[in-house]
């Protein structure tokens, strides 16, 4: 479990995200793209791809990709 | 009705599953208000933003939905489900034993809505009426108690009622609900049969999630005011008041995808089957993304789930289930060869249910349209 593919996962997930514009460091509450249907799509390509079971409110709190990926890596 | 009970004849398990034999669903008719409504008419909601709506066309599966106009309730689409219902299966209303109202959207606050429709249905003085307060899962929780009530000997012939108008408690100006729900109303008649056929049920709750679907006021714990009539815009430029409905839809959606999947394999489980044994899958409709995110975790053959209803008709929260069944299967589920249908319903509760049932040549199983109110 990589954090480069977590990113590509996450763009993947979010639509109107160009593949490999996003960095670790990415606050992605703040892309224009992060909406209500983004926590939907976030929420289930990690249970997909990382049988994780994301809560809402680590998407409220998270700030970067990364912390975003130590959520879903721990 | 009347009965008296000896000796418990079923075992039930320390979880809320139990089977019957002998009781069979005799007939469904859903029907729906004539006035569709469109997410691409609705521009202005979305401050403009069609390509917000061309996203939740394309990945929720928003489209069209039927909503009642002012004056018409749940009570009104189910009467005029039942009357049909009735009416295709040849049978007088003495003949009805009890009547089930599965409903969140009451006409009144008491008396329950089976004692009014068990008025309006001329329905004899003999037959029991009361009402569920379920939403999604609350149609095949009907069911159950339908098939306990056929099973323990005191009824022939249970009406079931399940129905809502959802469209009326949630304000036009909330993007998360507004597009999303429809209203309808369903009939569905259960009965005793001779047949060999088998129903398994599981029946499953988690109130601590009570406030992720809720209709904060209005109730006796906060009483409606101006306070809780007063709108308030959220943080996501969403306008509601207490009274209005709100759903927290990333944990709604969290729940449905963990907790749905999970319910079926145990219920195939108990039964003694495997997925395959089963021909059609039918969920609740609340949207085509859960939907399809439910199909894949169970990888199931996604031709096997009804899921076009929610986009025609919109999420008819406790009608939803029947109105697959009459739309989508309507011509299975009439056929000659005997189906074997898993129903499961969740939602608000948080709560959800499944059932597998064999069907077989449904005497009348359609959608009907309710007369425009005047």
């Amino acid at each position: 479990m990589s954090l480069a593919k977590f990113i590509e996962d996450f763009e993947e997930a979010v639509e109107d995200i160009e593949p490999g514009s996003l960095t670790a460091a990415t606050q992605f509450r703040e892309l224009e793209a992060w909406d209500s249907l983004a926590v939907l799509t976030v929420i289930a390509m990690v249970d997909a791809e990382y049988d994780v079971r994301l809560k809402a409110d680590a998407l409220k709190t998270c700030e970067t990709l990364e912390a975003l990926f130590a959520q879903v890596s721990t | 009705m009347g009965f008296h009970f000896g000796v418990i004849r079923r075992m039930v398990s320390a979880m809320a599953k139990c089977s019957f034999n002998q009781v069979q669903i005799g007939g469904v008719v859903t029907c729906v208000p004539p006035l569709e409504k469109c997410i691409d008419d609705e521009i202005d909601l979305f401050g403009g933003n069609e390509k917000q709506i061309a996203r939740l066309k394309k990945t929720i599966g928003l489209d069209r939905r039927r909503v009642v106009e002012p004056g018409t309730t749940a009570a009104d689409l189910c009467e005029a489900a039942a009357k049909r219902l009735l009416e295709a299966t040849s049978l007088a209303p003495e003949a009805i034993d009890a009547v089930i109202c599965v409903t969140q959207t009451p006409d009144y606050s008491q008396p329950c809505n089976a004692a009014v429709l068990h008025g309006r249905l001329d329905l004899p003085k003999s037959c029991a009426a009361l009402d569920v307060n379920l939403g999604c899962s609350g149609y095949v929780y009907g069911l159950w108690l339908a098939h306990m009530m056929v099973s323990a000997g005191g009824c022939e012939r249970v009406l079931l009622l399940a129905g809502d108008t959802i469209s009326r408690i949630v304000n036009p100006k909330d993007r998360a609900v507004a597009p999303l729900f429809g209203d309808g109303g369903s009939a569905t008649l259960i009965q005793r049969s001779d047949s060999a056929g088998a129903a398994w049920f599981s029946l499953e709750t988690d109130g601590k999630g009570f406030d992720k679907l809720i209709v904060p006021a209005g109730g006796q714990r906060a009483p409606s005011s101006a306070e809780t009539q007063a709108e308030v815009t959220d943080e996501g430029g969403n306008v509601r008041s207490a009274e209005n409905l709100f759903m927290d839809g990333a944990e709604i959606f969290n729940f449905s995808i963990v907790q749905e999947p999970k319910a079926v394999r145990d219920l195939v489980e108990y039964a003694g089957l495997d997925l395959n044994a089963v021909d059609y899958f039918v969920f609740h409709q609340a949207n085509r993304y859960i939907l399809s995110n439910i199909a894949k975790r169970l990888k199931i053959d996604p031709a096997k789930v009804p899921m076009q209803t929610v986009e025609r008709y919109g999420n008819q929260s406790s009608a939803s289930i029947p109105s697959a069944m009459c739309g989508e299967l309507q011509d299975v589920l009439r056929g000659a060869e005997t189906q074997r249908v898993l129903l499961s319903g969740f939602g608000v509760g948080l709560s959800w249910a499944s059932v597998i049932l064999d069907i077989t040549g449904l005497p009348v199983c359609e959608i009907i349209e309710s007369a425009p109110s005047e």
